[in-house]
């Protein structure tokens, strides 16, 4: 992850869809598959802080992408993650589930009493049909058991920011207003 | 496009097309208008008086990867020789500037100016408005000597290229980037979205909104600042009661009618200022309103605004629209399968770039040079 050679136009940015990063990422790492382009990272021994993850994740933006596994307990260092709301479904093109998608807080200190942050993970995994026809395909392939590569997750991890970042891929909130406010051209003011 | 061979998508999965506006003004606009080669045809340059905004998705496609947005280089034509109003009928509507001109800088310095443009479907003054969004991005060269370049710059450019970004106004609720308070419970998101929200922010606004409607039904009574005049202004009302059919953002469960705030019969005057937007009423606030308003107070959070607008907004959009905005379209999907990702590649180490764009420019093309030319950009 060091160095900046890319070779994509100005422009181009890894921004994959939930289908990509399922169907593409993840599903080829638990079968084993090459991942092309292998961007990005297998992060399953390092709990870093969501703080830390720059420089050793992929970074794109000002979200991380690693991979993990699946676990109970995602503690840090300084902290841990703790899941909130439901899971969704991460559907392919087809309309088929393919994975599911789970979200979390990072909260710093020692659960249950830990300080909420806006540290925020989306931890994508395979649906339980996907993961068992690819973690037999993997170890009979592997031809040893003990490894379940079923278990892979990939997280990405952003800091949730209410600031409104104008950066021109949806109409802000000002033209929101004034767009709302065209429909008010037909009507006269009172003298 | 010429990013795609036998029509299989050379963009490799989980990257697209996404530049900044410093990107698309510094690299791809400054390159146009210079005569300098790009490298790559990425951006196509089309003529915004024969295409609609929906042919413009085919057109402007890269590769075969889902898209929310296109890109195209424009040259503006004047609608009479000798004014200056730029010309942006095409055969089924018309696309009208909306909101003021935002600058674009970059380290600081301005580097340009972005308009805001509404598809409107039939004739002016009559059209109906879409969500087909454009942002057209002008260089502006002539910053430092405003008073020249006002007049002269504004005439060279409108005859000059442009850079558009076009796109469907968003349902925030199935985006590429969906937030994560759009996949939780209601009860949560709105929790969320106050808890992330600076006070006083949306109910301003929800107030805004709630006295334009009651002015707009209303019979004029003193204080009234709207009038409906005929039929538009009806259907426009019927918007504004859509904002007022929001839960209550108290008590999510409370029922809709239920009326939360007080109506207040001052005019409101939105501003723009450094800090974002400001909404000042002209007047007094009744004293026994519950939510009175500081005479100014700037809202901050416009994310969880823009939210709400738009999820209210997009909740009156067709069925097939939502579709659109989705990438769930099974004939917009690359096929990820794809065998040919099996072969050994060496791919680039990718790194995040925020803090510069100067790094992106550098591109030594002699890296192209895969097995199976997966970089091979040229047609």
């Amino acid at each position: 992850m060091g160095d900046n050679n890319v070779n994509l136009p100005p422009g181009f940015r890894f921004y994959p869809t939930d289908e990509e990063l399922v169907v593409h990422f993840l599903h080829r790492k638990a079968t084993l598959l090459p991942c092309h382009p292998d961007v990005i990272p297998d992060l399953d021994l390092y709990p870093y802080d969501p703080w830390e993850l720059d420089g050793k994740a992929l970074a794109e933006g000002n979200k991380w992408y690693f991979y993990s596994r699946k676990t109970q307990n995602r503690a840090t260092s300084n902290g841990y993650w703790k899941a909130v709301g439901m899971e969704d479904p991460v559907n392919n093109s087809a309309g088929k589930k393919v994975g599911m998608k789970k979200y979390l807080v990072f909260y710093v200190g020692e659960a249950p009493s830990g300080i909420k942050t806006n540290w925020t993970m989306q931890e994508y995994r395979l649906s339980d049909s996907a993961a068992s026809t690819s973690s037999t395909r993997s170890s009979k392939r592997r031809g040893h058991s003990k490894i379940d590569y079923s278990n892979w997750v990939i997280c990405r991890v952003y800091e949730r920011d209410d600031q409104d970042h104008d950066d021109g891929t949806e109409l802000s909130c000002l033209d929101e207003v004034f767009l709302s406010l065209d429909d008010l051209d037909e009507i006269s003011l009172p003298n | 496009m010429s990013i795609s061979v036998n029509g299989q998508s050379q963009v490799p999965p989980g990257f697209r097309f996404h530049p900044t506006e410093e990107e698309l003004l510094q690299y791809y606009l400054r390159k146009k208008v210079s005569y300098e080669k790009i490298d790559l045809d990425v951006i196509r340059d089309v003529d915004l008086n024969k295409f609609e905004p929906w042919d413009i998705r085919e057109i402007c496609k890269i590769g075969t990867t889902p898209q929310n947005d296109w890109y195209l280089f424009s040259h503006k034509d004047k609608k009479y020789p000798t004014g200056t109003r730029t010309n942006r009928a095409t055969a089924a509507g018309f696309w009208k500037a909306t909101g003021r001109d935002k600058f674009i800088s970059s380290n600081g310095s301005r580097i340009g100016m972005r308009k805001t443009l509404v598809f409107y479907r039939g004739r002016a003054p009559h059209g109906l408005k879409s969500d087909w969004i454009m942002h057209e991005y002008r260089l502006d060269d002539n910053i430092t000597d405003t008073n020249i370049s006002n007049a002269m710059g504004e005439a060279i450019q409108e005859e000059g290229w442009v850079v558009c970004r076009i796109f469907r106004k968003k349902s925030h609720h199935k985006t590429l980037d969906s937030p994560i308070i759009s996949s939780i419970t209601d009860e949560t998101r709105t929790q969320q979205m106050f808890d992330s929200c600076d006070e006083g922010t949306l109910e301003q606004i929800l107030q805004y909104t709630e006295n334009s409607s009651k002015e707009l039904e209303r019979d004029s009574e003193s204080g009234t600042i709207f009038q409906p005049i005929d039929n538009a202004g009806m259907k426009h009302c019927y918007q504004y009661e859509r904002f007022m059919k929001l839960p209550s953002l108290e008590s999510p469960n409370s029922s809709s009618g239920q009326k939360h705030y007080q109506i207040i019969n001052n005019p409101v005057m939105i501003a723009e200022n450094d800090q974002g937007l400001v909404i000042k009423q002209v007047s007094e606030t009744d004293p026994n309103s519950d939510y009175k308003m500081d005479s100014a107070a700037a809202v901050t959070n416009w994310a969880a605004l823009d939210r709400l607008v738009a999820s209210q907004l997009n909740d009156q959009l067709p069925e097939d629209f939502k579709q659109l905005v989705s990438f769930d379209d099974p004939n917009m999907g690359y096929c990820p399968h794809d065998r040919r990702h099996d072969d050994h590649l060496e791919f680039p180490t990718l790194r995040s770039s925020s803090s510069s764009i100067n790094r992106f420019y550098h591109i030594p093309r002699q890296d192209y040079n895969s097995e199976i030319d997966l970089w091979n950009f040229r047609v």
